[in-house]
C-alpha cells in the first residue's frame, strides 16, 4: 500500500528507489532470499532439513504402526470375527433346535387332529345310528297306528255301507208306499235295491 | 491484499535456528526447526494420538472414534489385499503409514497456517520413499527378473523394445507424478482459498468501496465452497497416493503372475 502511495509524492525521481526499497524489505521480511524468484517451495536450502526430518518421522510412524497399532487393530478385528462366528454358530444351533421343536409340535398337532377327527367320526356314527334306530321305532309305531286307523276307517265305512243299503231299502219302501199306497215288505225292498245296485 | 504465496514460506524459528552449513554432497543447508517441521511434528503427534486413542480401549463393539479408525484401517486393509492380493497384509503397514501421514498433513493444513504437503520437499520425499520401496522390493523379490516389468509380452515382438523403453521411462516418471500430483493439489487449493479469502477481506475493510457489497457475497461463497472442496481434496489425495502405492507395489510383488 505504501508502495502504491509513493508516486503521489512530488519528487518523481526518488520514487522508484523508494519502491525498490519497500519491495526489498518485504522480501527480507519473508525470511529467505528468492533465488529462483518464484515459489517459496523452491528455496532449496530448506529442503535437506525437511527431508531428513520427514524420513525420520516416517520411519518412526511406520514402526509404530507395524509393531503396535496394526497388530492391536488386527486383534480387535479377529476377536470380533470370532465373536460373530460363535454367535452365528450358537444362533444356528438354537435355530435348528427350534426347528426340531416346531417339527415335533407340528407332529403332535397332526396326531391330535387325527385323533379328534376319529372321535368326531365315531360320535357322528353313533349319533346317526341312534337317530336311525329311534326313527325306525317311531316309524313302526306310526305305521301301526296308521294301520289301526285304516282298519277303523274300513269298519266304519263297511258299517256305513250296510246302513246305506238299509236306508235305500227304507227309502225305496217309502217311495213305493207313497206311489202305490201299499207298503212292500222289507225283503222285497232289499231285493229290489240289491238288484238296482 | 496479502501475498497468496506467503503461506508456503518456510521460516525457521529463531531459537532453533542453527544457521547455514555446507555439506559435502547436498551443498548449502539451512539447519533449523522451521514451521514446516512444526507442521510435520503436529501431524505425526495427531496421527499417533489418534491411533493410540483408537486402539488402546478397543472394544468388540466399537465406539465412535474407534469406528472412524476402523473404517480407515479397513479401507486401506481391503485396498492392499484386493490390489496386491495374498501378500497384501505384509505391505499394509507401509501403505497405512503413507496414507495416514499424508491425510494428517493435508487435513491439518485446513486448520493451521502451514500445510506440510504443499512443500515440494515433503511430497518429493513421500514419492521417493514409495518409489524406492517399489524398486527395492522389485529387485529383492525378483532379482534380474525385475526387468521383466518393462518387457511387454502382450505387444508384437518388433514393438517390444520400443514399448519396453516407454514403459521404463514411465516407470521412472512415477515418483515425479506422485510428487507433483499431491504438491499441485495442495498448493493450488490453498492459493485459491487465500485469493478468495483475500477478496473477502478487501470487501470487508472497504478497500473496494461500495463495490465490496457485490464482491463480498460472491467471494465469501467461493471461500466456503472451496473450503469444503479442500477437505475433500485433502482426503482424496491421501487416498490416491495410497492407491497408487498399492498398484506400484502390486506390479513388483506379483511380477510373475500378472505379466
Amino acid at each position: 500500500m505504501t508502495a502504491q502511495a509513493q508516486p503521489v509524492l512530488p519528487e518523481d525521481a526518488t520514487a522508484p528507489v523508494a519502491v525498490e526499497d519497500t519491495h526489498a524489505t518485504t522480501e527480507a521480511a519473508h525470511g529467505g532470499e528468492h533465488e529462483s524468484g518464484g515459489l517459496p517451495q523452491f528455496e532449496f536450502q530448506h529442503w535437506f532439513g525437511q527431508i531428513v526430518y520427514l524420513v525420520f518421522l516416517f520411519v518412526v510412524l511406520y514402526f509404530l504402526i507395524a509393531r503396535v497399532f496394526a497388530p492391536r487393530m488386527r486383534r480387535v478385528f479377529d476377536e470380533r470375527a470370532s465373536t460373530i462366528s460363535t454367535a452365528i454358530e450358537t444362533a444356528r444351533q438354537v435355530q435348528a433346535e427350534a426347528a426340531g421343536q416346531a417339527e415335533a409340535a407340528k407332529r403332535e398337532v397332526e396326531e391330535a387332529r387325527a385323533a379328534s377327527r376319529a372321535t368326531a367320526a365315531a360320535a357322528k356314527a353313533r349319533v346317526t345310528e341312534e337317530a336311525n334306530a329311534r326313527a325306525a321305532v317311531e316309524e313302526a309305531s306310526v305305521a301301526a297306528r296308521i294301520a289301526e286307523a285304516e282298519t277303523a276307517i274300513a269298519a266304519t265305512r263297511d258299517a256305513a255301507m250296510s246302513n246305506v243299503a238299509t236306508i235305500a231299502s227304507d227309502t225305496a219302501a217309502a217311495i213305493v208306499e207313497r206311489l202305490t199306497g201299499k207298503a212292500p215288505t222289507g225283503a222285497e225292498a232289499a231285493a229290489a235295491v240289491k238288484g238296482a245296485a | 491484499m496479502a501475498d497468496p504465496l506467503h503461506q508456503f514460506q518456510v521460516t525457521p524459528y529463531e531459537w532453533l535456528d542453527f544457521g547455514e552449513v555446507t555439506l559435502p554432497v547436498v551443498g548449502t543447508v539451512h539447519l533449523a526447526f522451521t514451521n514446516s517441521h512444526l507442521a510435520m511434528t503436529i501431524a505425526f503427534v495427531v496421527v499417533v494420538g489418534f491411533l493410540t486413542l483408537v486402539t488402546s480401549g478397543a472394544k468388540v463393539v466399537p465406539g465412535r472414534l474407534q469406528a472412524v479408525g476402523e473404517t480407515l484401517f479397513g479401507m486401506i486393509d481391503g485396498m492392499t489385499s484386493s490390489i496386491i492380493g495374498h501378500d497384501g497384509k505384509k505391505y499394509f503397514p507401509f501403505v497405512f503409514t503413507i496414507f495416514l501421514f499424508i491425510l494428517g498433513m493435508n487435513l491439518l493444513g485446513m486448520f493451521l497456517s502451514f500445510t506440510a504437503t504443499s512443500q515440494l520437499a515433503v511430497t518429493a520425499t513421500f514419492g521417493l520413499i514409495t518409489f524406492g520401496l517399489v524398486v527395492i522390493i522389485g529387485i529383492v523379490k525378483n532379482g534380474a527378473g525385475f526387468l521383466k516389468l518393462f518387457w511387454p509380452t502382450g505387444a508384437p515382438l518388433v514393438m517390444r523394445p520400443v514399448v519396453g523403453l516407454i514403459e521404463f521411462f514411465s516407470f521412472l516418471l512415477r515418483p515425479i507424478t506422485l510428487t507433483l500430483r499431491l504438491f499441485g493439489n495442495m498448493m493450488g487449493g490453498h492459493i485459491a482459498l487465500k485469493v478468495f479469502a483475500g477478496f473477502v477481506a478487501t470487501a470487508v475493510v472497504g478497500a473496494a468501496g461500495w463495490f465490496g457489497l457485490l464482491i463480498f457475497p460472491l467471494a465469501m461463497g467461493m471461500t466456503i465452497g472451496l473450503t469444503a472442496l479442500e477437505f475433500l481434496v485433502a482426503f482424496l489425495q491421501a487416498f490416491v497416493f495410497a492407491v497408487l502405492t498399492c498398484i506400484y507395489l502390486n506390479d513388483v510383488v506379483n511380477l510373475d503372475h500378472a505379466h
